[in-house]
């Protein structure tokens, strides 16, 4: 029958091909690691590497790289190497070509013809249509190699020239001055080459055609999710790196020396942790800013999880699916997306001068407990929706009233969800500065002694509304507003801190721990409790 | 036709109260009683409230002793009076969110007033020109610099954020292995748990000098950098909305498409992203809605000086966003300029609402493409 | 014709896995019906093939040969892994990571299990349909030449049509062909351009039949392809399913016994614990069957 014939089903050995773009696709890989690492500075492009600058290195290697992907595409049309390429290179190629070539022939005009104005557009524009038709029009293998690779073996030749050398400076005539410096473009340029000329190349790895497409989109794509991940790992290693110093100052082992908790004394005396700031310290800490945050989360959590679960219990077992639901599941998500400083805002309008005037713990209690409401709603009502109505209906089936099935059945139920997503919760707001700057934040360097303590400042008053709590309705501390200030009052915040950027740094540390071990309770949880419903 | 909607409408509506009233009879009148007292109390509490009065808390006393009595003797009602109460106050706060941000802003509002054609349009001259200046006079409340800034920032987000998260997307929901979906996905995840004031004091130390270094420019803060930072902010936002787009579309499909002898990636490109194309834009306008309330990395980075960059397209420069204009200037403001940064509060709220309001209308028309008709 | 190997019969002595009723008798009637051999030659051999899901043994040293341009159908109660040997025949069991398959599957003679198969080649030659109707939310004409269009074959993307060298009238062709042997055409012919999403069940499913037909396969496997339908609709399906074994070697899924009497050649019959207990000419095993479980599941007594 048709098509039987036209291609093999299993394919010829092509491993000697696949090896020159195999090596095509790692020389992008290793400059794509080089001029990130030369971008930020962790060398230097005009150092010399091997007797030869840096510089020159990345346009040899560059070059080299261009010409293995023409090579590789023109031995392909000829049919030198096995493979199977499309009609086309396609549309999106054409387009991205395209401008990429505009850009380069405006650049290259400007720049090195120094010719302005109307010439520079219509150069571009030829050399931008010039390179679509030559992506469009020949084969897929003369298509997607030849716009890439010559693209690259240009930027490698003006490396290797030195027409853009270490000392190259472009200045943008921009009334507030800004130029672009070699140290900036020559690692761009080289990335950005790196990533055109791998994917060409990741294409001739697959041999062009359906297979070669995906080989040239899986590249990118993985490159993506590792570098998301990488940004992350480098994230939390670089503040931990610059942080523990601050963090460990003064630390002390042994029997005795740390503060008394319930009686007995720790044997670990942190003081960056147990301390807070005053003149007799030998080491000044953030402790009431993590007391402050502490009492902000329960806070937050003993107003917004009754109330969210509740309304979540109403909306998902008493009211109607319909209109009135559907209103309200708009405004929860509304309201989750609604920027923090604008609950800041409210705060400040509506909660201040309700709390006697002032900036007050209890008003960044109910402010963040206000963000933290949709959350938990929309959480809960998931939690909710995915019980099954069997449940429901076996319990109502054996006479069980239905506040019994919900107290009994559901919620038990709808539980894990619920936990997860308040934790998760709890980290993002823990970590919020916006809301509470405007509601509950004072002064910056709290003494230790003023430590919240919430339980112990209750007391009864003769005068409406005769229960009082000085504590609560006090302007307080907490973890990131104090890395705002940090930030904003500069550095120099007097004698009593030895070290201002250590002093940064380990805040932000601890900001950091704090915020992600709630998330790595939530996430610890989830997986729990699906492992939990899974083996059941 | 009209008349027939009428007459359904009001049979609704019978129906319901008729509902209620038997609703109301089936149930013990001790019950009743403390359902009503319940929420006269706190009907007025929340009033008392509302009224910045301290007596607020003899009817919110009440109302838990009733609240106390009722969990004892009739919990099936009380319970019920309770979670109807919760998903009020739910509802009232955004309300009171709406409400209080508006009429804060009123005031610079009115005091912005420009005559065109004759007739007085209020805050119009914040939008006309591009003024900013709240010490001496002509005191001006412009919101241009401001909506500009947040304009440029977003727009480099969104650029960072929309290819990279979507991709993200797609490489969790299609193409990851189980045990690597399994790591990066809590990773993503953590990305977005780390607070934005250490993204933004990370790129105060080191992203802003390093930029004003490269780029030779006079002191530091570019919208460059802060929209790259923001953008990094609102990928896990793109990446798990997009991911619930993409992961919603049937196996069925996918396998329909693949059995065809497409490759994964054509099944994507050609199956998968265009049966998930409203999802996926979803994704990404929450994405956006993100990247415009993003307050803490924007204010410590930026100048925070409410002016135009030179060119406008200059993006080496960063002065102000919507978002740290309140930041940066509540402290010391007071009167107008406190209510010019409710308006600029007033801005953001409707843009991101509306952003949000249209996002879910379109997952809710993809749900129903993909769940409905087939 | 496959030789028996005693090998995979030795593991088999357990009467746990056989059904309880007649699991004494088992042992020596299996062996007969490997005798048998058909008149057609072989398109699709199968030797000892076992697919693991986990630790789940869902197909257990299956081996049968499948002849040219004829109809079999596999039959057995649901969970005996009759699905999972369709999918592995163009190895969509690929798909699922949990999966293990041991054995060897042959087409035309050559190795579908083995280093450097071309997915794509073989998937063509391979057709699918699928149990309940999954067309692409597009055209009805995208749904058809989607396949050409993604192989190369066709293509009238924008570009094709910038550059002058779109294949439009190649395409109405083949649209026009795919409709007609799937007997869709006439009921579409005027409305190319709607959702596909927006007909019936049946036309569907049909649709599906005319999008697989439209790469040229050779071998079309069918899951149930009518088992979410009305009896109208099913009739056209198994009527379709007729023609098309003129022409192409149809391998179809159902457990519907009746189904599976009226429109193959061959039956293969699938018990629980994923062994073929039988396989032969319809007639054969619908009236006389070798085993007696076989029997006793045709006359209902068990599965």
């Amino acid at each position: 029958m048709a098509g039987a014939a036209e291609t093999r089903l299993v394919s010829g050995d092509t491993s000697r091909s696949n090896a020159v773009a195999a090596a095509a696709v790692a020389l992008a890989a290793v400059l794509f690691v080089t001029s990130l690492a030369a971008l930020f500075e962790v060398i230097t492009i005009s150092d010399p590497f091997a007797g030869v600058p840096v510089v020159t290195v990345l346009g040899g290697t560059l070059s080299l790289l261009g010409v293995a992907v023409i090579t590789f595409g023109v031995g392909s049309y000829v049919g030198a190497v096995e493979t199977e390429p499309s009609r086309s290179a396609g549309l999106v190629a054409a387009v991205v070509f395209g401008v990429v070539w505009f850009a380069v022939g405006g650049a290259v005009t400007s720049r090195v013809l120094g010719i302005g104005g109307v010439a520079w557009a219509f150069v571009a524009l030829l050399t931008g249509a010039v390179a679509s038709a030559v992506t469009a029009v020949p084969r897929e293998d003369i298509g997607s190699t030849l716009p890439a690779g010559a693209v690259t073996l240009l930027a490698g030749m003006t490396f290797l020239t030195g027409s853009v050398g270490p000392a190259w400076v472009w200045e943008l005539e921009f009334e507030q001055q800004a130029s672009l410096t070699a140290e900036f473009a020559i690692p761009v340029v080289t990335l950005f080459c790196a990533l055109l000329a791998g994917w060409a190349a990741a294409k001739a790895y697959g041999g062009f055609g359906a297979r070669g497409r995906k080989m040239g989109a899986y590249l990118l794509i993985y490159l993506n999710a590792g570098s998301i991940v990488s940004v992350l790992f480098i994230l939390i290693a670089f503040t931990a790196f610059r942080g523990i110093p601050g963090l460990l100052n003064g630390t002390e082992f042994g029997l005795g020396t740390g503060p008394t908790v319930f009686g007995f004394a720790l044997p670990v005396s942190i003081p960056f942790v147990m301390h807070g700031v005053s003149l007799f310290n030998d080491f000044q800490g953030v402790l009431p800013a993590i007391a402050g945050t502490i009492w902000l989360v329960v806070g937050a959590v003993l107003f917004a999880v009754p109330l969210g679960v509740g309304a979540a219990i109403f909306l998902t077992e008493y009211a109607e699916r319909g209109r009135f639901t559907q209103v309200v599941e708009v405004a929860t998500n509304g309201l989750w997306s609604t920027p923090s400083i604008v609950f800041g805002l409210f705060g400040f309008a509506f909660l201040i001068p309700r709390f006697g005037g002032g900036k007050s713990l209890l008003s960044g209690m109910l402010t963040l407990g206000f963000m933290l409401l949709p959350l938990v709603l929309i959480t809960s009502r998931e939690a909710m929706l995915a019980v099954p109505d069997e449940y429901r209906d076996a319990s109502a089936a054996l006479g069980v009233s239905k506040w019994q099935t919900i107290r009994s059945v559901v919620v038990p139920a709808a539980l894990p969800g619920v936990v997860t997503g308040v934790i998760l919760g709890v980290g993002r707001i823990a970590g919020e500065t916006a809301p509470i700057l405007l509601t509950m934040t004072g002064g910056t360097f709290v003494p230790g002694e003023r430590t919240v303590d919430v339980i112990g400042g209750f007391e009864f008053v003769s005068t409406p509304p005769f229960v009082a709590n000085p504590e609560l309705l006090r302007a307080t501390t907490a973890l990131p507003f104090q890395l705002y200030a940090l930030i904003t009052a500069g550095v120099g915040l007097g004698d009593n801190v030895s070290s201002p950027t250590e002093f940064q740094w380990a805040t932000a540390l601890v900001l950091l721990l704090v915020v992600l071990s709630f998330y790595a309770i939530g996430i610890g949880a989830r997986y729990y409790f699906r492992r939990k419903l899974d083996y059941e | 036709m009209i008349g027939t909607q009428v007459l359904a409408a009001r049979n609704a509506v019978t129906q319901q109260v008729r509902a209620l009233s038997n609703f109301i009879e089936d149930q013990d009148p001790t019950a009743l009683a403390v359902v009503s007292v319940m929420t006269g109390a706190l009907l007025v509490a929340f009033a008392g409230f509302l009224s910045v009065s301290s007596l607020a808390i003899v009817p919110f006393s009440i109302f838990v002793v009733a609240a106390g009595y009722g969990w004892l003797n009739h919990q099936g009602l009380t319970a019920r009076m309770l979670t109807f109460a919760m998903t009020v106050g739910t509802i009232l706060i955004l309300l009171l969110i709406t409400v209080f941000i508006f009429v804060e802003s009123i005031p610079v509002f009115v005091y912005e007033s420009t005559t065109v054609f004759g007739i007085s349009v209020p805050g119009l001259r914040m939008f006309t020109q591009a003024e900013w200046d709240a010490v001496s006079p002509p005191i001006r409340y412009s919101m241009v610099p401001m909506i500009h800034g947040t304009v440029m920032v977003t727009l480099i987000a969104t650029a960072v954020a929309a290819p990279l998260g979507i991709s993200a997307a797609l490489f969790l929901s299609e193409i990851a292995p189980a045990t690597l979906r399994e790591a990066v996905k809590p990773g993503v995840e953590i990305l977005a748990g780390i607070p934005s004031i250490v993204y933004g004091f990370i790129g105060f130390t080191i992203l802003s000098p390093w930029a004003a270094d490269q780029f030779r420019t006079t002191g530091q803060g570019s919208y460059l950098f802060v929209g790259i930072v923001v953008g990094l902010m609102a990928l896990p936002t793109v990446v798990s909305v997009a991911e619930d787009a993409l992961s919603s579309v049937p196996e069925s499909m996918k396998s329909g498409s693949l059995a065809m002898g497409t490759t994964d990636w054509q099944t994507m490109a050609s199956i998968t992203i265009p049966a998930a194309f409203s999802g996926v834009s979803a994704a990404v306008l929450l994405g956006v809605g993100r990247a415009i309330g993003e307050t803490m990395a924007a204010t410590v980075m930026l100048r925070g000086v409410p002016q135009l960059t030179k060119p406008l397209y200059n993006a080496f420069y960063g002065q102000s966003t919507l978002t740290s204009l309140i930041a940066n200037n509540y402290g010391e403001a007071d009167g107008l300029q406190m209510d010019a940064l409710f308006a600029a509060g007033v801005i953001l709220f409707i843009t991101v609402l509306a952003i949000s309001v249209g996002s879910q209308y379109i997952e809710w028309r993809m749900r129903r493409k993909l769940g409905g008709e087939n | 014709m496959s030789k028996t190997t005693s090998t995979t019969e030795t593991d088999r002595t357990d009467t746990e896995r056989v059904g309880t009723t007649t699991g004494e008798t088992d042992e020596h009637v299996r062996d007969e019906w490997r005798d048998y051999s058909f008149d057609a030659p072989t398109k699709i051999g199968v030797e000892d093939l076992d697919v693991y899901y986990g630790d789940d043994h869902a197909l257990d040293g299956v081996s049968m040969d499948i002849p040219e341009q004829s109809v079999t159908a596999l039959i057995g109660p649901s969970g005996c892994g009759k699905s999972t040997f369709l999918r592995c025949l163009n190895r969509m069991n690929d798909r699922v990571s949990s999966a293990r398959i041991d054995g060897s599957v042959t087409l035309d003679g050559q190795e579908v299990y083995q280093e450097g198969v071309n997915l794509v080649e073989l998937r063509k030659r391979v057709g699918m349909v699928f149990q309940s109707p999954n067309p692409f939310p597009k055209s009805i004409r995208e749904n058809i030449s989607y396949g050409p269009e993604k192989h190369g074959d066709i293509d009238t993307g924008l570009l094709a049509r910038v550059l002058g060298r779109s294949d439009e009238a190649a395409r109405e062709d083949l649209v026009e062909q795919c409709l007609r042997d799937a007997a869709l055409w006439d009921e579409v012919a005027d409305r190319l351009d709607d959702n596909a999403l927006g007909l019936s069940g049946g036309q569907q499913q049909r649709l599906c039949i005319a999008r697989c037909l439209s790469v040229h396969p050779e071998v079309i496997l069918m899951d149930e392809p009518a088992s979410a339908l009305d009896p109208i609709a099913t009739a056209k399906i198994e009527d379709l399913i007729a023609e098309l074994s003129q022409e192409y070697t149809v391998v179809i899924v159902t457990h519907n016994m009746q189904q599976a009497a009226r429109i193959s050649e061959q039956t293969a019959v699938f018990l629980t614990g994923g062994e073929l207990v039988e396989y032969g000419d319809t007639d054969q095993i619908f009236e006389d069957p070798e085993s007696d479980r076989v029997e006793d599941y045709i006359t209902g007594k068990f599965g």
